[in-house]
Parts: structure tokens; C-alpha cells; sequence
């Protein structure tokens, strides 16, 4: 391939060819120069000969921008000139009259075309996956293809029009020829198209196609702001957002004009710096009238352009900046690749252009309008955490690259954090940083973020691995900017206030799209946080109903709709962050978190921790907090000590941990887990009580090990240790021992979550039930006076029946239960006996 | 050093010129240049400042710029209110054998066609508004200018048949202008996106129909390009003072774009600005302006204890008799208007002190109300008044917002310059619906109240501009749409009015708010100890007392002695500022 190339190429620029004549009317430096240049011949690759003059053509135009120059003001162009080495020699400067024994340089430089062009060639024929690529190095036609040619033949199958070129593959294989393309991405691009023509016409010798080479994924992109004259004409890329998109222009590649007089038809006319010179006289020898050509519009050969505005992403913007914005011109296949919203990663060629004063004028404004000439577009996902599922990258034919999210400094940076070991104290004090205190919320917010690992047997049976916190507490425990803080840090967070959340709000709901009437499921916070989490505000406050569709979603992670013609289970990989009120405004300790938090137990025992926020009057963290305060006021903010990682590290922690970390149990902790939960279920037996209290659940297991899950990948380990384990059972205890202590017994009692009433408490209320019946047995007559709650109360209590401290609420109770059996009446606070 | 062969404020380009032509003849290669300063600025600087001619530049403002010829010296003291960005110009090119030089220009002077050897540089683009609520007593006075300009009339009238086909729109915004309070009400009303989009002249102009009570001659907007400074040193919402070059082409105003692009990438942010309507100023030299810089005669006098202290005592003194006779208002006034952000920490910012007085009536408002707002007016350099009503809240842009039709940041009602004052009346808020402008009106002005940040909008995504404005909150009960920092019950005991105050007294006022403001503050370690035992005593004593209580009374002690011009907590003023709460207390009971 390489022994026929060369000699063409060698021999174009010496032929005496028609082409030759108009390298200088070739000359243009306005957008899409390329393409055009691309298009110029459609029949190029049809016949050697008309090969090699697309070769001159796309040879003389690597030199055009300055040649032009040299050949003194023809056209009021731009000035190219940007900001390249003004040449040393002069022989570049008229590439045409150049013998054969002279290699060609592309103007003002000292690359060689012929180098350039053979590297290439080598680089598209050699190049081969790093583990292969030693071994077949030497051997030219080895039976293991390279990687290009195997795209190239790929692209020709399926009737491509472009080829994805890796630039990090080319820096591997010829750093050399990288540095060239970057620094004159427009000669080296010409040459790359041609040797890449010269490839695709020698496997497929009849193809018209013309493929395009599309570069991405360069080793270094540049950020918006800090483009500068001196990148003009270079390869850049960048990331940022689509804000505009305008619509879709048809450019003129190819006119055909038609003689009014004879009907002759000229041959098609390429566009020529972005003008078409209209023929004069009619071409055809008999006829040539003046003036008598004509366009035929629908002869002609059109492109799709799109002027599309990028800006720069939010974390790119310094403080008290606005964000900058860059045009970008997309043409053919890369038009409306995306929308506005989109973030991209762009590569693409920058170039300025000059504001011209008025269309008719010449005199031009001292400014230049900088737009990017793409080459490749690439969609990436939001700066939020990322999360696991399929992104939907678009990168052609090209593979799926895994990791390019994360470059490899700042991988190295986390790993480099996650090294440090009070890692675990360090994200703890970095999450709400503002917020006091509260370190096990915090604790338990940090393992919810990391998440445990969801599992899915063969059998279909699933484990979720997110973990659901409830937060409930007195009224300005900073719960709330708890929930808020999460919402901007976790992926696709949702944050509903319970209050205006109803049921299908929350899940999904069908409505008829009311101009087709076709059924339609719109999604609620609940799917739409699928695989993030979503933050509920005010949970008490929420209807039953709303409620209750949690319960498929906590345990399940489905949301099941069937109403209306559709049945259908959507996803709702989701963790619930709640957080509400105690019932009456404060927590009232004498009573349990039931009847604190008024939720179902049934819902209650899906959380894997339920904190209860407690505001206790505690001198030690009152003198930090002073402490705090006042350091505040006057040290100077920038002597203080900040342990702590900002929000973006921090977002970029979990999200690599979340990605690429999945802890496994090892069998220390795996045992140590057993034995730990073995321990807890123990517990409810009290030595020398008959009563058993069960202390655990098997769904306290399932949240054990989802924890202890998150707590080795806050410490980027595959492994699970003993560590976490235990510091997953004190996360538990912490959070069950205030939310879970039984007030009579003081032990953890699981039956208070799951029934909302304890063992003890059942057998006091029972006692006590039982001696109210005794007492109105022998106080009361059937049909007899009446007696007041509080009479019964004062006989109770001097009666020594066992029960200790009865309260009038109790008494209540008791009354009320035998009213429903139909022992007794009541009316207000008089109790009658029936 | 060159000589005067060049008038600095007649021709400031002829010194570009001819500092650029000394540097190509000694060997800077123009190529290795790139746009930095070759020795231009230094010789500005030194005729501005050490030469102190700064004076003598002319300040733009409508009046003015019927006199500035283009291409000459001026000031500009504005508002960094957006950034549209860079923008590459031809800065080096070659005409003929010589380097000719195209920085502070907008056209080139000849042709560059043929010319191979052009250096393209980079400027930075600002557009710049007048101070948004400027007082009326900030402006320098109208003879000084009118000295300055008759110079300029002289040599210039043969031209100014051209110059007024160039000028002639701002002449028409040289009459009335109502205050700035009045004018700040209907730009929100009819959200300011328009006045913007319709350019100043019709902004001008319209705000000239309405009633107007005080002479405000502002300033047009500007778009200043700025060399030769680093992008951090300027940020959004800066209040500046530019010195530069103002250009106005006649020929860029037929500014139609070029056929070919024209129709994607006409989105080019100066086409929505005419030149003829929005000057350009080539800047050579910035520089940054406080509070303070607003004070009429800019007297640098040490803050003596004594000295303040006498100001303190009589501001005080009036503050009271303003506030009918009410001394615990007046002494949470004085602290409230020497309140300043110094320090942020994770979003907490730490030294506000928003004030929301409490017990105003409908009629109590017309009279204490309007008294102290035309005294705070007075008093401080960047005052507005935002009347609270449902009407108000679901109509106006509170947050500047980005038009990506036009690419402008079209300004908002909260898009505030640095340590501006901002009063809230809630006592107009009625019972009424809000829509969705309503509820996000409602959400800003409580962001801004508790974190003193405005969430800007960029449609896609928000950003949280840092901000530093007092606020005060004057309501009937305890505002909940506004949490201030502290609420104090307003009890007049006798009824408002205003002491005749000579203007060296105002002055004086001002200057003291404006300076002891800037003041530095730290603390002994004993009075560390103190503050941190009464603190934890406080919250021992009650419970409810959240840190950001514990944060306010700190903040307090710290303004309290700020107010007698010390830089250190003493135990007199943390015991007073206890005692204040006390009361303060007392009253909320």
C-alpha cells in the first residue's frame, strides 16, 4: 500500500495537470474549508488519474492560507496567518513549481507532506491495541488486522461516511504525527482524508463514498476560558454546555447553472471561498452568449451546517464570572447531534474570521469573530455524581471507553484521599460542613451516598443495595438543610416536600396525551430518581395513600402501575432519604417513635437507620460551637483550619466509588457479622426473664451488610473488613438505640418498630386493662351512676395491683378497649358501666 | 520618556503610538508582544496619578458626553453588570515596512488585506451600567464639569457638527431623572429585561416622563475593553472607575453583519449594543471603588476615637429622634447599617446584620417609614427601596437572568453592587396569590436575607452570585418571607421629625459610616474566654437559641465596637450589646 501511494504522490504535484492552474482560486479559509475540499471532486477516487488531482487539489490547500499571501492581495481575505513561526525559508512558498526530487512542506513549516502522509499511513495500517501491537510489529500483513483498518472496513460496510481516529492512539503509536496534527489540524487533516480515501479505494475499489476523518479524544482539552489568540488554527477540545442551537442550513457545495439560451448545462462549480463565481459566457463553443447562465437550484449540491453555541459548564465559571461562550460549526452528520441543555465534549479546529464593516464594504473591522470548526462531538454526562447505568455516549463505531469520565490525575487524586486514614472522619466532616454536629447522621447520610452493592441471584430474587434513612427530630435540627445538602450532591436526586407529594406524584401515573389519546406513564420523583435518592421532606406530612406506594418501592425498587391499559413495573433503584416531624411539634420521649412519628410500622421497619434528632442540652458541644462561632468573627477565614473537602471532590469521591469500588464480604467479616447478629438476637433474652423480646430482624442483616458495603468504599476497598462490620453494627445500634429503646425496659426492642408497641409495654398495658375491669367489676353496677375518668384513676392508684404509674391516657386505653367489648360505656370522661 | 509632544487627554492615542513605535525601534518583536503592554501604561499612570491629573479627566455622564470628543481621555465609573466575553482583534500588523499598532482602537486605519504580518491579540469585554441606586448626592457637581468642558467646547466646536450625529442620542437624556427609588420600582414593573433590550436611550428617555423630584444626571452604560489585567482581578457586580479612550465610530454604526455567517453567528453580543447609543471605552487603567470612594471630598482622615466617638453620639442622636424617640431601634439601626460581610464560611455569611423592624402600621409607615428612608438615602451612597406587594413580587425579575437570544445577562432587581442597602416594605404585602415568579421572587429575597447570595439564572443551570447588601425589613408582624437577623419591635414614643442637618454634618455621617465600616476587628484572648462562657451560658440558659443566635450576637459585639472606631471587643461594648438584647428581648414579649 504503501509502495503504490507514494509514487502518486509524488508524482501529482509534478504532473502537468489542469488542476494545477487553480490551486490559487482553490485558496479559501472560511469555514468548512475542508469539507469543501472533500466535496470538491465527487468522482475523485473513480479513476487514478482524477485520484491524484483531488491530491493536488487537497495538496495545495494545506499551503493555501498562506500561499495566498505570497501571491499578494487577490482577495480581501482573512489573514491567516494566525500565529504560526514566520517561515525561515521561502521555498515552501510556491509548493507547485517544486520538482519531483524536492519533498513538499507544508507552507511556513518544516513538515514534510511526505512524511506526514506515510506516518499516517503507517499509523492507520499498524496501529493495534497495546497488547497486541508488539508482536506484530514487524510484520506488515500479518493475519491480525490493525485496529483502523478493521474500523475503515467496518465504516465501508455499513456505508459510513466517517471514521473515528482515537487521537490518543495516534500520540501511542507516533507522537510525533499527534503534535503535527494538533499544532496544523488542517494540512494534517487534508492528508489524513486522502490517505484514508487511498486505503478505503483499495479495499473497495468502486466506492464513491467519501469518508471523513474524525479525530477525538484528544490528551489534553482546554478549557473555554482559556483559549487564546495563540490556539487559533490548532486542534482543541473542550467541554461544556449546548445553549443554542440554530437551525439547520443548507450550505451550497456545488452549484450547476444552465444557459438560457441553449439549455446547455455546465459541469458542477465548487464553491470557491465561500462564493460561486457565476460563468459569464456560455461554455458551449457554439453557442456562448453573455450573461445567459442560470442557476439550477435543485441540481445542486447541498450540505446541512448548524451554528451551534457551546458554553462553558458551571464548575468551570470562577467566582464572580459569567460563563463564556464559543461557536461551534457543525456540518453534515454532526449537525443536530445535540440540543440545547447537552454537555459535550468538543473536538474541533478553532479559527477566527474577520468582521467585515458592511456586505458591500472591504474595509474590514479590526476584530475577529472565533468559532470551532467540529470535528467530533461527544455527549457527557452532568457534573453530578455518576451513576452506573449504560451512558449513552455517542461514539460511533469507535469502543466505548469506560473510563474517560474520570481523567487520570484526578483518579489519582481520589485514590490518593482515599489513601489517608482518617478518610471515613474527613468525608464525615466534609458533608454539611455547616451543619453541627449530628457526626452518626452524618455517618449514616455518608453510607447512604456511597450505597451499598445491589444483587441479583440467577434465581431473579434481588437485593437492594440502597439505604434508606429516616430522619426524625425536633423542629430546627437543621433536618431540612440535612436533605438539601444530600439533594445536591446525590445523582438524580429528587426533592419533594411531603406535603405536595401525592401518590402519583411520587411513583408514576397514566394520562391520555390529549392529541393523539394514546396512554402515556409520566414518571413521578420516585422513578425519576432512579438510581439516586430521593429526599422527602416532611414525611409525616404526607397522605396515607402517598405513603403506602413507598412500600413497594423501599423494598422492591419497582414501581407497579395498572390502571387504564398499561401495566407496567418501572425501576426505582432509589434510596429514600425522609426526615419528619415528631407528631406533636416536639419528640416526646415517654412515648415511642410510633407514636412520635405516626407512620406505619410496616413502612417504619424498611428503613435501615432512623435516627432520632434529638436537641440535647450538652455543655461540651455548646463550648465548641462557641468556640466556632467566635473564631468565626475574627480569625481570618483563611488561617482557619479546613480539613474538609469541597463539594466537587467530594461529589467526584463518591461517584468513583460508586462506579468502579464493589466491595466484597471477606470471610473475617463475614462472620463477624454472623456473630454480631447472632449477639443482638440473644440480647432480647434477658437472663432470668421469661419474656422474649426479639431485638433483630433478618432485614436488619440485609441493612448490615449494605452498610458495611458503603463503609469499604468510602475506603476505595474491594474488600469488606472486619472494621466495617463492626462499625456498621454501631451505626445500627446508634440509630436503633434512640429510635428503638424501649422506655419501660431500656433494651432494643424491634418489636416497637415493627408492631409499634413493645413486649413489655403489652404486658403492662394488659395488666392494666385487666385490673380496670376488676376495678369496675366491684366500683360499678350495671345501669349504676357514672364515674369520671379521674375517680377511676385515684381508685386505681390506691389499689396495689401491680401496675406501676398508671397515667390517664393509659386508663383511656384501657376504657376504650372495653368499650369495644361492650363492658362498659363511655361519654366524654364518664365511664357507665353496661 | 517622551516628551508633551502629545496632549495626554486630547490624544491619548498619539502616546499609544508613539510608546509603540519606541518599542518596535528598540527590538520588541511585535509577534512576541502579545498583547501586553509595552510601556504605554506606566506613562498613564504616571500623568493620572503622580502628575494627580485624574481630576482633569473628564467624567462621563450624559452632560458630558455631549462634550467628550471620541478619542479623547475619560472617566467612567460604573457597574460591571455583564461579560460578554473576549474578543480577538487585529492588536500588530505591518503596513508597509512599518508596525503599526491597533490596541485601543475599534478599526483599523488601513486596509490589512494584503498585509501578512498581523498579530492577533485578545481584550476583554465589559459592559458596564451606571451604579445601580446611586444616591443623588454622590454626583460630582455640575460646575466642576462645567469648567472642564468649556475648554474642551472651545477646541472643539469646528468638529461638533460630526461629533452630534455621533452623540446626538445621549443629548436627549441630559433632563430629569426621578429618583432612584422611583425609577428602580418601575424598571421592575415592567421587568427590566426591556429597558435593557431597547438600549439606554429609550430607558433614559422614558424615565424622564415620569415624576421627577431630584436632578440625578446618570450615566450611560458602557461597553469598556479592557488589556492588560488579569480576569481575576474583576468580577461581576465590581464597582469601577475606568480611564480610557472613548471611541465612537460613525462608521461602526452601520454595523450589518456580513451576509455569508451572518445568520448563526449573528449572535455577537455588541450588535445589540449600537455604539451610538453605547459608547466605548478603551480602558488603560482601572481601579476599584469602595463604599468610601462615593464621599464627596474624599478627606483621608485617621479614624481618631474621639472623633467618631462625637459622630457616633450625634448620628445616634438623630437616628433617634428620626425613629420617634426610640433609643433600642436606633442603636440596632446604627449596628445594622455598619453591618458588612467580612468573611464566608461553607455558604455561612458571617458579619450581616439584616434588621426587620416590627409594629409598622399602614400609617405609621408613611411617617417613620418614608422619614427614615429619605435619611438613609442620605446617608449612604447605594440605597433602594423594594415595596412588598403581591403585585410586585409575581411581575418583577429579582435575579438577572441570561437571555441566550441576545446572550446578555439582562440584570435584575437583586443584581446589587457591594455593600448596597436594600428596604424591604412589607407593610403594602396584602393577602393575594403568588404565581411561580412569585414564589421564586420570595425564595431569592430569602437567600439573599440568610446567605446573601442571588441565584442568577442561566435557564439551564443557576449560579449563586455572592452578594453584600444590608437589608431592612420594615413589617407589621415578624416577616416570614424575610428571616432577618434580628427583629426588633419598633416603639416610637413620640412622632418623627426631621432636624434641619447641614451639609458638613451629613458629610461628616457619611463618612463615617463609610469608613468605620471598613475597619479591621480582632479579639483578646480574655475577651475570647468572656464571649465563649457567656455564649455557652446563654444556650445552657435556653435552649432554643440556634448557633446562628450565638453568630448575631457575636456579630454585634463586633459592630458595636466598631461603631467607637475600635478594632478590638472590649467588655463595655460585649456588655452592652448583651444589655441590648435584653431589651430587645423584652420588647418581643
Amino acid at each position: 500500500m504503501a509502495s503504490d501511494s507514494s509514487p502518486n504522490f509524488n508524482h501529482g504535484p509534478s504532473s502537468p495537470d489542469d488542476s494545477l492552474s487553480s490551486p490559487i482560486g482553490n485558496t479559501f479559509s472560511s469555514p468548512g474549508s475542508r469539507r469543501r475540499r472533500r466535496s470538491s471532486t465527487p468522482s475523485a477516487s473513480a479513476t487514478p488519474s482524477e485520484r491524484r488531482s483531488r491530491f493536488a487539489s487537497s495538496e495545495a490547500t494545506p499551503t493555501a492560507p498562506r500561499s495566498r499571501q505570497s501571491v499578494g492581495g487577490r482577495v480581501p481575505a482573512t489573514p491567516t496567518s494566525t500565529t504560526d513561526d514566520v517561515p525561515a525559508s521561502s521555498d515552501g512558498g510556491d509548493g507547485y513549481d517544486m520538482d519531483d526530487a524536492r519533498p513538499t512542506f507544508v507552507w511556513g513549516t518544516s513538515i514534510s507532506v511526505e512524511d506526514v502522509n506515510d506516518a499516517i499511513h503507517r499509523f492507520l495500517r499498524d496501529f493495534r491495541e497495546a497488547s497486541s501491537s508488539q508482536a506484530d510489529d514487524n510484520g506488515l500483513h500479518l493475519h491480525t488486522e490493525g485496529k483502523y483498518e478493521k474500523l475503515i472496513r467496518q465504516v465501508i460496510e455499513v456505508e459510513g461516511d466517517s471514521l473515528d481516529v482515537n487521537a490518543r492512539d495516534v500520540f501511542d503509536h507516533d507522537p510525533d504525527l499527534y503534535t503535527k496534527m494538533v499544532r496544523y489540524p488542517l494540512e494534517v487533516l487534508a492528508i489524513f482524508d486522502l490517505v484514508l480515501m487511498n486505503m478505503v479505494s483499495r479495499l473497495k475499489p468502486m466506492s464513491e463514498k467519501h469518508i471523513q476523518t474524525r479525530i477525538f479524544n484528544l490528551k489534553s482539552s482546554t478549557s473555554m476560558r482559556n483559549l487564546n489568540p495563540s490556539d487559533i488554527e490548532r486542534m482543541v477540545s473542550l467541554k461544556g454546555m449546548i445553549i443554542r442551537c440554530s437551525s439547520i442550513i443548507p450550505e451550497i457545495r456545488e452549484a450547476i447553472f444552465r444557459c438560457l439560451v441553449c439549455g446547455f448545462c455546465c459541469d458542477p462549480i465548487p464553491v470557491e471561498r465561500g462564493r460561486i463565481t457565476e460563468p459569464t459566457i456560455c461554455l458551449r463553443e457554439e453557442c456562448q452568449s453573455r450573461n445567459s447562465m442560470t442557476l439550477v437550484h435543485n441540481r445542486c449540491r447541498f450540505t446541512d451546517k448548524q451554528i451551534v453555541r457551546l458554553q462553558e459548564t458551571p464548575d468551570e465559571i470562577p467566582e464572580g464570572g459569567t460563563p463564556h461562550t464559543v461557536s461551534l460549526l457543525l456540518h453534515d452528520k454532526l449537525v443536530d447531534i445535540g440540543k440545547p441543555g447537552d454537555r459535550v465534549e468538543v473536538t474541533g479546529i478553532y479559527r477566527a474570521m474577520t468582521v467585515r464593516v458592511g456586505p458591500t464594504q472591504r474595509t474590514v473591522k479590526s476584530l475577529f469573530k472565533t468559532y470551532i470548526d467540529c470535528l467530533h462531538i461527544k455527549k457527557t454526562h452532568k457534573s453530578r455524581m455518576q451513576v452506573e447505568d449504560a451512558m449513552d455516549i455517542d461514539s460511533g463505531p469507535g469502543r466505548n471507553e469506560d473510563g474517560v469520565f474520570f481523567e487520570e490525575e484526578k483518579v489519582a487524586r481520589l485514590k490518593e484521599i482515599s489513601k489517608r486514614p482518617d478518610i471515613y472522619e474527613i468525608l464525615t466532616k466534609s458533608l454539611a460542613p455547616n451543619i453541627w454536629e449530628l457526626d452518626d447522621v452524618k455517618k449514616g447520610l455518608l453510607c447512604q451516598l456511597f450505597g451499598g452493592n445491589a444483587l441479583k441471584l440467577a434465581s431473579g430474587a434481588s437485593f437492594r443495595g440502597d439505604i434508606n434513612i429516616l430522619l426524625v427530630g425536633d423542629p430546627g435540627t437543621s433536618k431540612s438543610q440535612l436533605l438539601q445538602y444530600i439533594h445536591k450532591l446525590s445523582p438524580r436526586g429528587i426533592y419533594t416536600s411531603g406535603r405536595g407529594s401525592s401518590a402519583v406524584g411520587l411513583t408514576a401515573y397514566v394520562a391520555k396525551d390529549p392529541e393523539t389519546g394514546e396512554t402515556v406513564l409520566e414518571s413521578g420523583a420516585l422513578v425519576l430518581s432512579d438510581r439516586g435518592i430521593c429526599c422527602i421532606d416532611e414525611f409525616d406530612k404526607m397522605s396515607d395513600n402517598a405513603r403506602s406506594m413507598l412500600h413497594e418501592v423501599m423494598e422492591q425498587q419497582t414501581v407497579s402501575i395498572a390502571k387504564a391499559g398499561i401495566i407496567a413495573s418501572l425501576n426505582a433503584r432509589t434510596s429514600v432519604l425522609a426526615c419528619a416531624n415528631p407528631s406533636g411539634s416536639r419528640y416526646n420521649p415517654r412515648l415511642s417513635v410510633i407514636d412520635n412519628i405516626h407512620l406505619p410500622p410496616t413502612l417504619l421497619s424498611r428503613f435501615d437507620l432512623i435516627y432520632l434528632i434529638l436537641d440535647k442540652a450538652d455543655e461540651q458541644t455548646d463550648r465548641r460551637l462557641a468556640k466556632h462561632i467566635v473564631a468565626l468573627h475574627f480569625e481570618n477565614p483563611e488561617n482557619m483550619e479546613h480539613d474538609v473537602l469541597d463539594i466537587s471532590t467530594l461529589t467526584d469521591y463518591v461517584s468513583y466509588a460508586r462506579k468502579h469500588i464493589h466491595p466484597q464480604l471477606s470471610d473475617e467479616a463475614a462472620e463477624e457479622l454472623t456473630r454480631g447478629y447472632v449477639e443482638i438476637r440473644r440480647r432480647g433474652n434477658f437472663p432470668g426473664s421469661s419474656k422474649k423480646v426479639i431485638t433483630a430482624t433478618p432485614r436488619q442483616i440485609e441493612s448490615l451488610i449494605r452498610l458495611s458495603e458503603a463503609l469499604a468504599r468510602i475506603r476505595f476497598s474491594e474488600w469488606v473488613e472486619k472494621d466495617d462490620v463492626a462499625e456498621a453494627f454501631r451505626l445500627l445500634e446508634v440509630a436503633m438505640q434512640q429510635s428503638a429503646t424501649d422506655h419501660s425496659t431500656g433494651t432494643i426492642d424491634m418489636d416497637l418498630i415493627t408492631t409499634g408497641v413493645s413486649a413489655s409495654e403489652r404486658i403492662r398495658r394488659e395488666s392494666l386493662l385487666q385490673a380496670t375491669r376488676n376495678l369496675i367489676m366491684e366500683k360499678m353496677q350495671i345501669g349504676g351512676p357514672s364515674m369520671r375518668l379521674i375517680e377511676l384513676l385515684e381508685e386505681l392508684k390506691k389499689q396495689d395491683t401491680g401496675v406501676s404509674e398508671v397515667h390517664l391516657n393509659d386508663l383511656r386505653n384501657a376504657i376504650a378497649n372495653l368499650a369495644t367489648e361492650g363492658f362498659v360505656t363511655m361519654h366524654g370522661d364518664s365511664v357507665k358501666r353496661s | 520618556m517622551v516628551g508633551p509632544q502629545y496632549d495626554f487627554l486630547s490624544n491619548p492615542l498619539g502616546a499609544v503610538r508613539s510608546t509603540f513605535d519606541t518599542a518596535i525601534a528598540s527590538g520588541t518583536d511585535p509577534s512576541s508582544l502579545e498583547g501586553r503592554d509595552w510601556g504605554a501604561l506606566p506613562l498613564f499612570r504616571h500623568f493620572l496619578f503622580e502628575q494627580s491629573r485624574i481630576s482633569q479627566v473628564p467624567l462621563l455622564t450624559p452632560t458630558t458626553i455631549r462634550f467628550v470628543r471620541p478619542n479623547t481621555l475619560v472617566r467612567f465609573r460604573g457597574m460591571i453588570q455583564d461579560m460578554p466575553g473576549n474578543e480577538f482583534y487585529v492588536g500588530a500588523y505591518k503596513d508597509g515596512s512599518m508596525w503599526r499598532t491597533n490596541k485601543f482602537m475599534d478599526v483599523l486605519q488601513s486596509p490589512i488585506c494584503s498585509s501578512a504580518d498581523t498579530r492577533i491579540w485578545e481584550r476583554r469585554l465589559l459592559y458596564c451600567v451606571p451604579v445601580p441606586g446611586l444616591s443623588p448626592w454622590t454626583e460630582v457637581s455640575a460646575e466642576e464639569f462645567g469648567n472642564l468642558s468649556m475648554d474642551w467646547m472651545s477646541d472643539s466646536r469646528e468638529k461638533r457638527m460630526r461629533d452630534d450625529e455621533s452623540s446626538d442620542m445621549p443629548v436627549s437624556c441630559d433632563k430629569v431623572q426621578d429618583s432612584p427609588n422611583t425609577k428602580r420600582m418601575r424598571e421592575g414593573e415592567h421587568s427590566s429585561a426591556a429597558s435593557h433590550s431597547s438600549g439606554a436611550a429609550t430607558d433614559i428617555a422614558s424615565s424622564t416622563t415620569s415624576l421627577g423630584s431630584e436632578i440625578v444626571s446618570n450615566s450611560p452604560p458602557c461597553i469598556v475593553k479592557i488589556y492588560d489585567s488579569p480576569e481575576s482581578e474583576m468580577k461581576l457586580n465590581d464597582i469601577f472607575e475606568f480611564v480610557g479612550i472613548l471611541t465612537s465610530d460613525p462608521e461602526l454604526q452601520e454595523d450589518n453583519e456580513d451576509g455569508d455567517l451572518s445568520d448563526g453567528f449573528s449572535e455577537d453580543t455588541l450588535r445589540h449594543f449600537p455604539p451610538n447609543q453605547v459608547p466605548r471605552l478603551h480602558c488603560f487603567i482601572h481601579r476599584k471603588l469602595g463604599i468610601q470612594d462615593f464621599l464627596q471630598n474624599n478627606h483621608t482622615v485617621e479614624p481618631k476615637p474621639d472623633l467618631v466617638k462625637g459622630l457616633r453620639e450625634a448620628l445616634l442622636r438623630h437616628l433617634t429622634t428620626i425613629l420617634g424617640n426610640d433609643d433600642v431601634t436606633s442603636h440596632f439601626m446604627l449596628l445594622h447599617l455598619l453591618s458588612k460581610v467580612h468573611a464566608r464560611d461553607n455558604g455561612l455569611a458571617v458579619g450581616k446584620l439584616s434588621l426587620n423592624l416590627t409594629g409598622f402600621k399602614k400609617e405609621t409607615v408613611s411617617v417613620f417609614g418614608k422619614q427614615l428612608t429619605l435619611v438613609l438615602k442620605k446617608l449612604l451612597p447605594l440605597t433602594f427601596c423594594i415595596p412588598l406587594t403581591v403585585e410586585y413580587l409575581n411581575t418583577v425579575s429579582l435575579a438577572p437572568k441570561k437571555n441566550y437570544d441576545t446572550n446578555r445577562l439582562e440584570t435584575g432587581v437583586l443584581q446589587l453592587a457591594e455593600g448596597s442597602h436594600l428596604i424591604v416594605d412589607e407593610t403594602k404585602l396584602e393577602a393575594g396569590t403568588l404565581n411561580s415568579v412569585g414564589v421564586d421572587n420570595c425564595r431569592l429575597l430569602k437567600n439573599l436575607m440568610e446567605l446573601q447570595e442571588v441565584e442568577y439564572d442561566f435557564k439551564y443551570y443557576k449560579m449563586d452570585m455572592k452578594t453584600d447588601a444590608q437589608l431592612l425589613v420594615m413589617s407589621e408582624g415578624k416577616s416570614n418571607i424575610l428571616p432577618a437577623d434580628v427583629i426588633v419591635p419598633f416603639q416610637p414614643s413620640t412622632l418623627s421629625y426631621s432636624e434641619a442637618v447641614t451639609p458638613e454634618v451629613l458629610e461628616a455621617w457619611r463618612w463615617y459610616l463609610a469608613t468605620v465600616r471598613q475597619l479591621t476587628h480582632s479579639i483578646e484572648p480574655e475577651m475570647q474566654k468572656v464571649v465563649e462562657r457567656d455564649l455557652v451560658a446563654a444556650r445552657q440558659a435556653d435552649r432554643t437559641l440556634s448557633p446562628q443566635d450565638l453568630s448575631r450576637l457575636v456579630t454585634m459585639g463586633r459592630l458595636m465596637s466598631l461603631s467607637y472606631g475600635e478594632s478590638s471587643l472590649s467588655l463595655e461594648h460585649w456588655q452592652m450589646v448583651k444589655e441590648l438584647e435584653r431589651l430587645r428581648k423584652q420588647r418581643l414579649q
